[in-house]
């Protein structure tokens, strides 16, 4: 099984939440977090933002749901066509075992 | 090593730190989440509420539903001490019911302790 970890605008978060519904997987944690990327934040004239809030969601899936997940978060994360700085970044972890608590089952 | 992350109902956390604290594992980091699961897919249930909710609960379980308050706690332990950890917070938190929460464990590749540089196995 993989964790996706999917950082996104805030403000793009309830399209995502819906389109994954919409596609077969309700199931996501998610977190507050700032950050910055590669661009080191966003600099308007001398003052640099390099702690800009972005909302981490975490959703396990079987490996051969990865693709399925992806492309629907990328779908909707994007800002316009071409995409901008900022949209945000996917990481893909190896999860080794997952247990359910009110079941005491080792699945899914 | 692994990490164990385990995403928990909010009032189970400090009967959950106590009993880790007897197992023997005093170290956890703790975050405030919001989340949902796989939520309920026997729709027969619905009959059973009356003509005026049903309206509105369908339509918000069709609409994925809202996110719940949860927290997730992460440890990480020896390879070896996985199968303890997770029996102690599944023995807490389990109530048999929807909601009550998932485990997860992860692959660690190295842990560093800052104050000295440790590393690996010795850092945890």
């Amino acid at each position: 099984m993989l964790m996706i970890k999917a950082i996104v605008r805030p403000e793009k978060t309830n399209q995502i939440l819906a389109e994954l519904n919409d596609a077969g997987f309700p199931a996501v944690t998610k977190i507050d977090v700032v950050g910055r990327g590669k661009q080191r934040g966003v600099i308007v004239g001398d003052v640099v933002y390099d702690e800009i809030p972005k909302e981490l969601l975490l959703i396990v899936v079987r490996d051969e749901d990865k693709d399925d997940v992806i492309s629907t978060i990328m779908k909707s994360a994007k800002t316009g066509e071409q995409g901008r700085y900022g949209d945000g970044k996917i990481i893909v972890c190896p999860v080794e075992e997952v247990y359910t608590v009110s079941t005491g089952k080792k699945e899914l | 090593m692994k990490e164990v992350i385990a995403i928990i109902r909010m009032h189970k956390v400090g009967q959950t730190k106590n009993a880790l604290v007897e197992a023997g594992f005093c170290r956890l980091t703790a975050i405030k989440v919001m989340g949902r699961g796989k939520m309920l897919k026997d729709l027969a249930l619905v009959d059973k509420v009356n003509e005026e909710a049903r309206d509105t609960l369908l339509e918000s379980l069709l609409k994925g539903g809202r996110l719940i308050p949860k927290r997730m706690l992460t440890i990480y332990v020896r390879d070896e001490d996985v199968p303890k950890v997770v029996d102690t917070i599944i023995s807490i938190n389990k109530e048999g019911r929807i909601g009550d929460g998932k485990i997860f464990v992860l692959p660690v590749l190295d842990v560093i302790r800052v104050r000295t540089g440790e590393r690996g196995e010795e850092a945890i």
